[in-house]
């Protein structure tokens, strides 16, 4: 199938609460295609997930959103959908998982027959078919003996395996994109790196267009196809995982790199952590969003918003929202 | 890691912790209590006639400038009776929340900060009185209390001594809970081991805690209180005539209901509108663990202000 | 599971041993109460202190007051509380006739207090912070505050005189019982629809809400199947304590309505001083608070998988 399955353009969301609002996501774009992992990145706060769950309408009570830009999925407009439909679609066509499993699955529901409902619903399988489809999820996803943990609440089952089953349950309608929120943030160490495997696996065998949001650049690494570096609700950087991984231009980007402990070196000497806080997003000033924590700002920083623009040669566009390292450094912009 | 100004957009954790914050109550919640302490100090002033005279030229009047809501079968004047039982009210309410407090601080903290035997010996104790609904209680003591042995007693004191008696339990539970709960903290033994004495320990460090949690159980408290005496007059079990008091005055409208609703209903909504006065306060702090839905005029200004914002900026970028 | 609940049942017996042994000590006990009393209504003012020591004697009321104690409690057990010392009757014989007139207040206002809390409160948290919202919010309010015998005074005014719908006193068929049950629904049914409104807003903001809608499900749907049995234990324990509260709710209808239940029987036997029709009726309320408890216990462990699984973990 040809073209993106989710496609975002000139996206703008403004949150409201109570007692704040924000412009958490300012200006992104990004598409995603069918057999690809397209990595988020960025800090607590940047907009990674609003700017992702946000058009699908899944905000958390409480919070109203404004939402600007087009939006499109399996060929259909988001932005002006009726919220009936868009259920629809959200379960149909995207699976979520979580960053917490714990508490994003429901204590009181037994795994296996939301899974079941999910086949019934939205892949029009029979009662029958879709139970046995629900437990083959399951050992799909790793889970041991899965006719026993069919009937299993969720407080019965450990954190890694309540992963596994958020993942069974976000594959269950066979969703066209798989929405990862964060999801090994919750986990232990050794069992991250079972949950990314297996999710490289799903996304190998489905070919499905995989969306990882994530602050771990180990995760990144290990997934990713496409990486985006969203700072303050705009993206700072984004091309193929492995330029934007080995040669990062963006101050933000190389300084989150840089942050990055080496594993094979057992001192910490390596990396340097980036000075200053993220910016207020309540009240954000005109300009790059950086220019306050960058050694190489210079005045017109501060004033002008900076163009991304499209450096290197290579096949997938890499862009950066750093004019100044791109003529200071003389990066080759894209012929 | 580094920590975001706006942590709680990505969190979305909802808003607030366990403590509840005055500061943040709106003040309009506060009115209707207030009003209703202010007739009940001042009723002396607002009373136009003596709320026992009964005036047989003047039986159930309709509302004139001499009696602003009319008179009552003996022709009592209606206004200074409702004025006089708020008085009636706020002071029994007020005896009875105060003692009940106190003592069930006492007796929680004991059982709390002593444990051991004392601790089971109060519990049971904390139970039993909480096997009966409050109000049961006090009902049955009004029963005991009426017996010749405690003559000595008016009617009005032996109400306040009843629901005292039958309304510390649940103030107790609650301050054990709390002392319980402290003790687990770690300042506490950092504290003991600098060398405090036990007392200064409770007083210092934990009694703060008790009485912040208790004082807003009592504010919310304090609405079932003026129910539960009013129900006690209106079953004829508390405040005898003629002190004006709500309850009683409803249960003697009842006679005159079908031509008199007003001496029914009259007292029925002061009671109410004090009632959910409370009702009111004590949502206020419960309410305010839960996420709110921004609406109406202030998201649409928050709107505004965001939209302006906006233009500025962009303005301020297609300058420079 | 079995344990804890076992446990449970043991704890509460111990607790109704308890509260009838001091409501015994309290009301019964009392000295000089009873036999006093019967040397008043046999003799009248002729009564001395003499014969009230003689009745004291007769009765054994001058044994130490565990004896007394053993003695009620073993009577009890038969079902026998003794003679009031009001009606003279059987307090066996008073309760046969008044416990259906309660328990069928406290069944009808039971069953419109639930109707009337999941329908207000679902409808409140379906249609969030619009101004059906505030406008049910605001019906629960004054509900939960409204006193019950001005509710009662309320409605007898408008149906009962006003429009004639229905007796405004005594028994005249089941008319009687629409406002009576209405009466003692009112206050329940607007604190559960207040804990059905308010745990519903607060497990909608949680993550598992979030899941169902990106489950596919609509916000009604969320509402009803996620959200829904996360509130089952607080409202269930809400119920307990309300349905529990409605004795006192039972009290002050059947003084309004005049109907004779229990709730008329305990007011009598007060101002009358027939403490041991006292004491019987707060036995029932014993009796009946801890099982409702107990049962309330129960239920909740049946509903939480946390706790109805417990032994597999």
């Amino acid at each position: 199938m040809s073209g993106p399955v989710y496609a975002v353009k000139n996206l703008v969301i403004d949150l409201y609460t109570p007692t704040v609002s924000v412009r958490a996501v300012d200006g992104v774009s990004f598409e995603v295609n069918s057999g690809e992992t397209l990595a988020i990145v960025g800090e607590s706060g940047s907009g990674k997930t609003v700017m992702t769950l946000g058009p699908l309408g899944l905000m958390p009570e409480g919070v109203t959103i404004d939402l600007n830009g087009s939006v499109t999925a399996a060929g259909q407009d988001l932005v002006t959908m009726s919220p009936k439909k868009l259920s629809k679609l959200r379960g149909g066509q995207f699976g979520v998982i979580f960053q917490d499993p714990m508490s994003a699955l429901n204590p009181m529901l037994k795994i296996g027959p939301q899974l079941a409902e999910q086949a019934r619903r939205f892949a029009g399988l029979s009662a029958k078919a879709a139970r046995k489809e629900a437990v083959s999820l399951l050992a799909r996803t790793g889970i041991p003996d899965p006719e026993d943990r069919y009937d299993r609440y969720p407080h019965e089952l450990s954190g890694g395996m309540l992963q596994r089953a958020m993942i069974a349950l976000a594959l269950a309608a066979r969703p066209r994109v798989l929405i990862a929120d964060e999801p090994t943030t919750a986990l232990d160490a050794t069992v991250q790196a079972q949950i990314l495997a297996l999710l490289r696996q799903i996304q190998e065998e489905d070919g499905i267009a995989v969306v990882l949001i994530t602050h771990d650049i180990g995760a990144v690494s290990v997934l990713a196809d496409r990486v985006i570096v969203l700072y303050a609700g705009r993206i700072a950087e984004e091309g193929s995982a492995i330029d934007v991984l080995t040669a990062p231009v963006h101050p933000y980007t190389r300084g989150l790199l840089a942050s990055v402990p080496d594993f094979r070196s057992d001192t910490a000497t390596g990396t340097r952590e980036i000075p200053g806080l993220p910016p207020d997003q309540t009240r954000l000033l005109p300009g790059c969003r950086f220019a306050d924590r960058c050694a190489q700002a210079i005045t017109s920083c501060r004033r002008k918003r900076p163009e991304v623009t499209r450096v290197g040669g290579a096949a997938v566009p890499h862009r950066a929202a750093c004019p100044v390292v791109i003529a200071v450094e003389g990066v080759a912009r894209h012929a | 890691m580094t920590s975001s100004p706006c942590s709680s957009i990505r969190g979305f954790a909802a808003p607030g912790g366990s403590d509840i914050q005055f500061s943040k109550l709106p003040w309009l919640v506060l009115t209707p209590a207030l009003v209703f302490v202010f007739v009940g100090v001042f009723a002396p002033f607002l009373m136009t006639h003596d709320p026992a005279a009964q005036d047989y030229t003047a039986i159930l009047k309709s509302p004139s400038l001499s009696h602003w809501l009319g008179t009552d079968y003996l022709g009592r004047d209606l206004w200074s009776r409702i004025v006089g039982g708020a008085r009636t009210s706020l002071v029994a309410m007020a005896f009875v929340l105060v003692a009940a407090l106190v003592i069930g601080v006492v007796i929680g903290s004991i059982a709390g900060y002593v444990g051991g035997l004392v601790e089971t010996i109060l519990i049971s104790l904390i139970d039993i009185a909480l096997a009966l609904p409050s109000l049961v209680i006090a009902l049955a003591l009004m029963g005991v209390f009426l017996g010749e042995n405690f003559d000595w007693l008016s009617d009005y004191w032996k109400m306040v001594l009843a629901l005292t008696l039958a309304w510390w339990a649940n103030y107790a539970r609650m301050s054990r809970a709390v002392v319980i709960a402290e003790l687990q903290q770690p300042y506490i033994e950092a504290a003991r081991v600098m060398g405090a004495s036990h007392l200064w320990v409770f007083a210092r460090h934990i009694l703060p805690h008790v009485l912040g949690l208790v004082v807003v159980y009592a504010s919310a408290d304090a609405g079932a209180l003026v129910l539960a005496i009013a129900t006690l007059s209106f079953l004829g079990l508390g405040v005898a005539p003629p002190t004006p008091e709500w309850g009683q005055m409803l249960v003697d409208g009842m006679s005159y209901i079908e031509e008199y609703p007003s001496l029914v209903v009259i007292p029925g909504l002061a009671l109410t509108a004090v009632v959910v006065s409370f009702n009111l306060l004590g949502e206020a702090f419960a309410l305010q663990k839960v996420p709110r839905v921004l609406k109406g005029r202030l998201l649409r200004r928050k709107r505004a202000a965001r939209k302006e914002e906006d233009l500025a900026r962009t303005k301020a970028e297609s300058q420079a | 599971m079995r344990r804890l609940f076992l446990r449970r049942a043991g704890l509460a017996l111990l607790l109704m041993l308890a509260a009838t042994a001091l409501t015994f000590a309290l009301v019964t006990a009392a000295p000089g109460n009873v036999a006093a009393l019967i040397a008043e209504r046999a003799a009248g003012a002729g009564a001395d202190g003499q014969m009230i020591a003689r009745i004291a004697d007769e009765l054994g009321l001058n044994d130490p007051l565990p004896v007394r104690y053993a003695r009620w409690l073993g009577d009890a057990l038969t079902g026998d509380f003794g003679i009031s010392l009001r009606t003279g009757k059987p307090i066996s014989e008073e309760f046969a006739e008044r416990i259906p007139v309660t328990a069928t207040l406290l069944a009808g206002g039971g069953i419109l207090a639930l109707f009337y809390s999941l329908s207000i409160g679902l409808w409140g948290a379906a249609s969030n912070g619009r101004t059906t919202d505030q406008l049910l919010h605001g019906i629960a309010l004054v509900g939960a505050s409204t006193p019950n015998f001005f509710v009662a005074a309320l409605l007898v005014i408008i149906f009962a005189v006003g429009l004639g719908w229905v007796p405004s006193f005594g028994l005249y068929g089941w008319t009687s019982w629409i406002l009576p049950c209405i009466t003692i629904a009112l206050f329940p049914g607007s604190v559960l629809a207040r804990v059905v409104r308010v745990n519903l807003q607060e497990v909608m903001a949680r993550p598992i809400a979030t899941t169902g809608f990106a489950k596919g499900m609509s916000r009604g749907e969320v509402l009803l199947r996620e959200a829904l049995p996360n509130i089952a234990i607080p409202y269930i324990t809400t119920l307990g304590a309300q349905f529990t509260l409605m004795i006192i709710g039972a009290i002050v209808v059947e003084r309004v309505f005049g109907l004779n239940g229990i709730g008329a029987f305990f007011i009598e036997a007060i101002r009358f001083r027939d403490f041991v029709g006292m004491q019987a009726v707060l036995t029932l309320f014993v009796v009946f608070f801890v099982s409702v408890n107990l049962l309330v216990d129960l239920v909740a462990m049946l509903i939480d998988p946390r706790l109805r699984r417990a032994r597999r973990v």
